[in-house]
């Protein structure tokens, strides 16, 4: 059985975001890119101190990626000296993130980024359904799907946590769609907001994300 | 449910030719030439597609189709798995400043898929640096395995582009004259550009997708742990899913870019695992260069070209052997039938992958 631990959503204003850091580490994250810096700040507010060490796999997507990096790449690379500083180039490979947010969470053990081609629709359906698939392999023993975006003007982190050993406290159970009634939700970049909603009411039917272009990807989830 | 994945046709564009067996020929032959690119005053050995055109797009645009001319008749439904470093930052770079790049970062998969007629679906994209392609095989490999898919197209595409040249280059990564891995004078690696594409089905074919695994190598973002132990792990993880000992690997295809640090790692690493010696080593970076978010299909489509061949081809660059790596690639072709071949990759940014084929008998 696959379980929902976490449902949660972080807003940050660019500027804030140091703040945010140091607020929760204690220290800045020193030149790291600001989606590596919301992966660890989501991360840690879904991972409780005592499973930061447990096998734990990273799947997050993005609308944005490293944009404004990259644009910044692009300047100094095309316009500027054509010789970028090194920082500045690190900043476009969003893979990195995986190795800031390690220190903090210890039991990382594989991580991947899933850009989207769309600036309307996610893959939470593919993130869900391979995190599902490893879970009940036993790959791993927690999974942390993320939706990180980083526009000029806000960051947006959404995060579903899920595990295959329940700490007691899981609020629902992820599940390949059954033909029951369901309440159906679109893939969307936001789609953890409906999650925490969803959780937020009186048990009821489960909650549907079905994606059309992918029909054996749908999957649900049911309040435990 | 869990069912077997197997690996089926494949197409591949790179320096060394425009199809995967036009490239197993290459590679029998020992071809290994390059071209430069410039970045300021200085010039770096570069591999570029065999192609005389010059618009990037038109570029693009055969090769894709190129390699899904090698892939055969595929059901435009057909889940693709895109995998990139770069997608179109190449083309950006082509257009006057200021410079813009599309609001959703991967929606040049959707050109890509359209380019295979594969859009029928929206593609899935995978930016994991070097290792991208695994990430993307693992992934399409997970879903076929579960029954959630049928078939899959894995794609990698890294096309021509100053921004990544640079960025290695401001890291000093790249060698100013040419790759050669494992050996005592390697001084960098060398880049490249690559489309290749490989077919995964629930269908048998005679290559199974045995095991393939990612993981992270957090010593740095730049290179990995000079012990190896992190890579070490990985490989044993790899094999342990493939429910096989070190001494069944017939062959491994090396990450070896000829990165003084990277190779150190990757040999220390395949000590810890391979105690009783290792078997033939190869890498085919030094043939047609380390191409970053595709090098993962392209040398899977490059390898599984030279074994359906029987061969094994010499590894370019390899001259003289360093003692502090005390291992030492293929210096010579030779024909042999693999049944199990592990490939490696240590990927820029941490990312680690590993993936092993079985020739099914």
């Amino acid at each position: 059985m696959i379980h929902l631990d976490t449902a949660l959503s972080q807003q940050f204003v660019p500027a804030d975001l140091p703040t945010a850091v140091r607020s929760l580490l204690g220290k800045p994250l020193r030149r790291a890119p600001a989606l590596a810096q919301l992966a660890v700040l989501g991360a840690l507010a879904c991972l409780p101190a005592e499973r930061r060490g447990r096998p734990t796999a990273l799947l997050w997507q993005s609308t944005s990626g490293p944009r404004l990096e990259t644009l910044e790449l692009l300047d100094e690379v095309c316009q500027g000296s054509g010789e970028p500083l090194p920082f500045t180039f690190l900043a476009t490979v969003p893979a990195s993130a995986a190795v800031q947010l390690h220190p903090f969470v210890p039991g990382l053990r594989t991580a991947s980024t899933l850009p989207l081609e769309s600036e309307q629709a996610a893959n939470w359906h593919l993130l869900l359904s391979i995190a599902a698939n490893w879970l009940n392999e036993g790959r791993y023993e927690q999974v942390l799907c993320a939706h990180l975006d980083h526009w000029s003007d806000s960051l947006n982190g959404h995060w579903l946590a899920l595990s295959a050993t329940t700490s007691g406290s899981a609020p629902a159970t992820l599940r390949a769609a059954t033909g029951e009634a369901a309440i159906q939700l679109a893939d969307t970049p936001d789609f953890p907001v409906a999650v925490a909603r969803w959780l937020a009411e009186a048990p009821g039917q489960p909650l549907r994300l079905h994606s059309p272009a992918a029909p054996g990807l749908a999957v649900e989830f049911a309040r435990t | 449910m869990r069912r077997p994945v197997y690996l089926g046709a494949s197409g591949l564009v790179c320096a060394r030719g425009h199809t995967p067996a036009v490239v197993s020929t290459a590679l029998r032959a020992g071809e290994c030439s390059s071209s430069w690119r410039l970045h300021g005053n200085r010039r770096f050995p570069w591999f570029a597609l065999p192609l005389d055109e010059t618009d990037w797009l038109e570029r693009a645009a055969w090769a894709v189709r190129q390699v899904g001319e090698s892939l055969g008749p595929l059901a435009s439904a057909t889940p693709l798995f895109v995998a990139s470093s770069s997608f179109q930052v190449g083309l950006c770079e082509t257009r006057p400043p200021p410079y813009e790049l599309p609001v959703a970062n991967a929606s040049f998969s959707r050109q890509l898929a359209t380019w295979l007629r594969l859009d029928e679906i929206p593609p899935y994209s995978f930016s994991n640096a070097c290792i991208s392609g695994f990430s993307a095989i693992d992934a399409a490999r997970s879903l076929i395995a579960a029954g959630q898919i049928d078939e899959a197209v894995v794609l990698g595409c890294e096309l021509a582009n100053a921004s990544t040249l640079a960025g290695f280059a401001a890291l000093e990564l790249l060698s100013p004259t040419a790759c050669r891995p494992f050996d005592r004078d390697r001084d960098g690696l060398v880049l490249g550009e690559a489309v290749a594409a490989i077919r995964l089905s629930a269908t048998p074919t005679p290559w199974r997708l045995a095991a393939v695994r990612t993981g992270i190598d957090a010593w740095s973002i730049t290179g990995p742990d000079p012990d190896g132990s992190p890579i070490a792990e990985l490989l044993g993880e790899c094999l342990h899913e493939a429910g096989l000992q070190a001494s069944d690997i017939d062959l491994i295809k090396l990450q070896a870019a000829g990165s003084p640090g990277t190779d150190l790692a990757e040999a220390n690493a395949l000590r810890q695992i391979f105690t009783t010696g290792t078997p033939p080593l190869l890498s085919l970076k030094s043939a047609f260069g380390h191409t970053l978010g595709a090098s993962g299909v392209a040398e899977l489509a490059a390898l599984l070209a030279c074994l359906d061949d029987r061969q094994i081809p010499a590894t370019a660059g390899f001259v003289t052997p360093d003692p502090q790596l005390a291992l030492q690639p293929t210096t010579a072709g030779r024909q042999q039938t693999v049944r199990h071949a592990l490939l490696n990759l240590i990927g820029f940014g941490g990312g680690l992958g590993c993936l092993i084929v079985a020739h099914e008998r």
